[in-house]
């Protein structure tokens, strides 16, 4: 037992010989801060930080919010400097990773999920100079832009879609967990499918997490099997659920978060596409005029920050009524004349 | 022979390092840029500090509680479930008496978030003492249920009233009032009083096990039941009370979690500490002292490998990689160390078999 | 009409089932080879993520799935070799190796992926296979005929195993070695050579379970594919009190409470799904508290070998 308690020491003794040598060894190892407080000096690079809860090839929420910040940073030649962290889901492990991209001296941190809030309130005011941008959520402070996809808009317009053309008369929904922007999607296709008429029913069942993308396969399966020709659902677990609508021809999926469509060209019909650019566009633009933060920036047809997106390849296959009802609906939502109650 | 055991440490943790820097190097990356934040980012700076122990405080308690149950006999690997247990009473309790004053809370919601993380332990105890159903299973199956109880706890009768106001129906309690939450040891950082709570458990559990009958009780129960049975020990008793203690153990994990690092119950709260802290307590030798610096060494390695990420820029990946190699490093090495003769046979065996080759 | 509708159901029903139990009573066989022979091996959840990517891989650059199936069964059973080489060779805690086996698993799958794959795709994966004849029963057919051929690989696998571990001289080795390695040591067979041999085919097995999820099940990778699967395997293995028939129940009570709650979620239920996701992990552990009888599992488990010193 004393042995081991050794061993333990000895480790530690050693990572701290290790880390002192290394420290020594680089001459270049000035305290980090410093360093960048100097480098922005001399530019005007907008520094940017993204932690996200999966990774940035996920086919869904972090890689949306990952691509479009990509873009941005290709397109400012240069202006703009990205750092990025992944599998950032447990928020103890965000929590350290937003505080120090902070202490870096970084201008802007994307903290892309909703269970990010508290460390962001938490964080916020000790940076005052620094834009902190996360969502889905609502609450916002002097430097917090909380961003909010209204996802229900999206849903209810595919809703209609679905409804009008699915022949068997069933629909069916591949839920993750019930919460967040989850509720609000399914309420919204639920309420499109009602509003479309012709009593086509709607059947929703969930796998009770976020990434079991092999159950959510399993679901859709059973959802085919019980009659579904027309299936939808969210978060990222949902292209285990596409590659199982794409093997049974005659069934399609509506996508949500990002254009699926790669996934299985022959199976995504339509999505509904987050348009983040649009989002980081104003957050920059805003900051660029000395608004750091405090707006509650949501994401809807009105406002051009959500997006309808049919798959080329498939197109064709929508009868044009049912089209012109869905573009209607979309009008109708962005003009305000259509609600979408999420109670 | 210290000499020797600085070696094979060394070696173990220069091995693990080496064969990570080819991954690293595949990710077309610079190892030893990498390393060096790894290696010193936890230590260098009061972030990296603070961060590896607010990681250490809830594998230590965690670790604890498995320390005695496995000490009783009972390879529990329930810690995960136990601690969103614990989490959920807690931040319940908490929600449900915002009024009374923090002296008298405070302690309720300690005592909360024991009694039901160490209630969920009691249930895999029970059913082995009694039912002689295995506890590795019976865990496993708990962790799914405690994740599911959880989650339709956050999102249904306990989710943050505002969340439902603004329509966002994130799945998260309210905050806690701030008459709980554990005090911030140094400003501007995560550590709270929770660490001390647990360093001062780590000292109660060492003379719980070591220095009381009911230790004494349960060792012998883990060393052989029949023989315990013999000796009159009420061996179904202690089972289920050691998996009534680690559960407690591992609820005041979550408690800490709640009242010292977010203030609230939310999605993910546990950053699969039930699975880390085994190999914690199993680094510690299973000893109550000895799993303190088995628990910090553990999180720093989370933590630096984290801002290794950061720091150089390559996919998550490599971070569970280094961390499996340096696991599997350390604790192969251990032989070498336990049983030096060990080398000198194989030595012998392997010149041999050139030998005969050659 | 209805009755039509009833019978479509149950088939569904069953059929899930059957798919489902799959991966899990494979790998739980597996670790039932690597456990009789006395190692705990808890490492089963990164051989399955290695097995489910090398199968997607090889599959997706070959286009051939038994190609990508072959390497999945290659990798897990150096996964395998790995774990055996860390315990029982250097005789290091089997807690430990089995959890950082776990993580490199994980690790190394999703590197390979993020640095060989370019995101998520798609490959031509496994079709499903009617057995001639009795896939055409009416009801049965499809319940139990109408699947991929690792599905009827796994299911024969269990007397196959059964008939190896006690009607074999091999089989007979491997119990006791998990029992009384000092008594097998002194008849002159190798303690570490069997430990071996089992550790390796149950991380063959173990690697085809994971490659079902994704040549199979699937067609596609993603970041932990198997989402703790291993971990539910290993469950399953104390259900089955080590025994191929045992394990076999196990995992189809669990994988059919799944289907059922998967059926029932489907039709429309009116109470929080979290309940019916809940239902197979419940149903596992009632099933064994009201089963009786003594359990005997391999006295040596979890000990590492060590010449001349008494287990």
């Amino acid at each position: 037992m004393k042995n081991l308690k050794k061993q333990i020491l000895l480790l530690i003794a050693m990572l701290l010989t290790a880390s002192l040598l290394l420290a020594g060894c680089g001459g270049d190892s000035k305290p980090a801060p410093a360093k960048t407080e100097a480098l922005k000096a001399q530019s005007n690079k907008i520094k940017i930080a993204l932690v996200l809860p999966s990774t940035v090839d996920d086919m869904a929420w972090a890689q949306s919010m990952y691509e479009a910040v990509k873009k941005i940073q290709t397109d400012s030649k240069g202006e703009i400097e990205l750092a990025v962290s992944e599998r950032m889901g447990k928020p103890v492990d965000a929590g350290a990773a937003i505080r120090q991209y902070a202490t870096q001296g970084f201008d802007i941190i994307i903290a892309h999920g909703a269970q990010y809030q508290s460390v962001v309130k938490e964080i916020a005011p000790e940076f005052p100079k620094i834009t902190f941008a996360y969502g889905t959520g609502f609450q916002t402070g002097p430097n917090i832009f909380a961003y909010d996809p209204q996802a229900q808009e999206g849903a209810y317009v595919m809703g209609i879609l679905a409804a009008k053309m699915s022949k068997s008369k069933i629909v069916g929904i591949v839920g993750p967990v019930e919460a967040g922007d989850a509720i609000k999607y399914n309420k919204g296709f639920m309420q499109g499918v009602a509003a479309a008429g012709g009593d086509v029913k709607t059947r929703i069942a969930y796998t009770g997490s976020f990434n079991e993308i092999v159950k959510a396969g399993e679901i859709a399966k059973t959802h085919m099997d019980a009659g579904a020709d027309f299936l939808t659902g969210s978060s990222q677990q949902a292209v285990g659920a596409i590659k199982a609508v794409a093997g049974k021809p005659g069934t399609y999926w509506l996508s949500t978060d990002m254009d699926q469509s790669k996934v299985s060209p022959d199976a995504v019909l339509a999505s509904q596409v987050y348009n983040w650019e649009k989002v980081l566009g104003k957050i920059l633009e805003l900051r660029k005029k000395g608004t750091l933060g405090g707006q509650h920036l949501t994401l809807s047809f009105a406002d051009g920050m959500l997006e309808l997106k049919y798959n080329p390849k498939l197109e064709a296959k929508i009868p044009a009524d049912v089209k012109a009802a869905v573009e209607k609906a979309k009008k109708d939502i962005a003009a305000g004349t259509l609600k979408i109650e999420l109670k | 022979m210290k000499g020797r055991t600085f070696f094979v440490l060394l070696a173990a943790l220069v091995g693990a390092l080496a064969i990570g820097a080819l991954f690293i190097l595949l990710a077309k990356s610079d190892p030893i840029r990498a390393y060096k934040v790894m290696l010193t980012g936890p230590f260098s700076s009061s972030f990296g500090f603070t961060e590896t122990l607010v990681r250490t405080t809830p594998l230590l308690l965690t670790g604890l509680g498995i320390i005695i149950s496995f000490r009783c006999g009972v390879l529990n690997i329930g810690g995960e479930g136990q601690i969103l247990i614990g989490a959920i009473a807690s931040a319940g309790v908490a929600l449900a008496m915002p009024n009374l004053p923090g002296v008298v809370l405070f302690p309720l919601v300690l005592l909360a978030g024991a009694l039901a993380g160490g209630l969920w332990g009691a249930i895999a105890g029970v059913l082995k003492a009694r039912l002689n159903v295995n506890e590795i299973l019976s865990t496993v199956m708990l962790n799914q249920i405690a994740a599911q109880l959880y989650l339709l706890l956050i999102r249904g009768i306990l989710i943050d009233p505002q969340e439902v106001t603004y329509g966002t129906g994130v799945p998260q309690t309210a905050l806690v009032t701030d008459v709980v939450w554990m005090t911030r040891l140094i400003p501007g950082s995560r550590l709270s009083t929770g660490f001390i709570l647990a360093i001062v458990l780590a000292i109660a559990v060492y003379y719980l096990l070591m220095h009381t009958t009911i230790g004494y009780r349960l060792r012998a129960v883990g060393a052989g039941p029949q023989a315990a049975r013999y000796a009159g020990i009420n061996v179904p008793f202690y089972m289920a009370l050691s998996m009534f203690l680690a559960g407690a153990l591992a609820g005041l994990a979550g408690t800490v979690e709640v009242l010292g690092v977010h203030h609230r119950a939310l999605e993910d709260i546990s950053a699969g500490y039930g699975f880390s802290a085994i190999v914690a307590a199993l680094f510690g030798r299973l000893h109550p002292i000895g799993i303190i610096p088995a628990s910090m060494l553990f999180g720093a390695l989370i933590l630096g490998a984290d801002m290794m990420q950061r720091a150089v820029s390559i996919p998550a990946a490599i971070v569970m990689v280094i961390q499996g190699f340096v696991i599997l490093f350390v604790v192969a090495s251990d032989v070498f160390i336990r049983r030096p003769e060990l080398f000198g046979q194989w030595k012998s065996k392997w010149s041999r078999r050139s030998g005969e080759v050659s | 009409m209805t009755e039509g509708l009833e019978q479509g159901i149950l088939i569904g029903m069953i059929a899930t089932g059957i798919r489902l139990a799959t991966p899990y009573l494979l790998a739980a066989l597996g670790e039932m080879l690597s456990q009789r022979s006395g190692v705990f091996n808890l490492g089963l959840e990164g051989i399955m993520l290695m097995g489910a990517f090398s199968g997607f891989y090889i599959t997706y650059v070959s286009q051939s799935p038994l190609l990508g199936l072959l390497a999945a069964i290659v990798t897990g059973g150096l996964m395998g070799m790995l774990m055996a080489f860390v315990s029982v060779t250097l005789q290091a805690e089997q807690g430990i190796s089995g959890i950082g086996l776990s993580m490199l698993g994980w690790g190394l799958s999703g590197l390979f992926f993020r640095l060989y794959v370019d995101g998520i795709q798609s490959i031509a994966g496994l079709k499903a296979w009617k057995i001639p004849g009795l896939g055409d029963i009416p009801i049965i057919g499809p319940m139990f005929f109408s699947h991929h051929f690792i599905v009827y690989f796994a299911f024969l696998l269990v007397p196959l195993l059964w008939f190896v571990l006690f009607r074999t001289t091999w089989g007979l080795s491997v119990r006791a070695v998990g029992m009384t390695p000092q008594a097998v040591d002194t008849m002159g067979v190798s303690v570490s050579g069997l430990r071996y041999q089992c550790l390796i085919l149950g991380g063959m097995l173990a690697g085809l379970a994971g490659a079902t999820l994704t040549v199979a099940n699937t067609h596609m990778f993603a970041d932990n594919i198997t989402a703790g699967r291993g971990f539910i395997a290993i469950a399953l293995v104390y259900f089955g009190r080590w025994s191929p028939w045992g394990i076999l129940a196990g995992s189809l009570l669990f994988s059919m409470a799944d289907s059922f709650q998967l059926w029932v979620q489907v039709l429309g239920i009116n109470f929080p799904y979290e309940m019916a996701v809940m239902l197979p992990y419940i149903v596992t552990i009632i099933a064994l508290m009201i089963s009786f009888g003594r359990v005997w599992p391999p006295a040596a488990l979890g000990k590492p070998y060590e010449r001349g010193v008494r287990g």
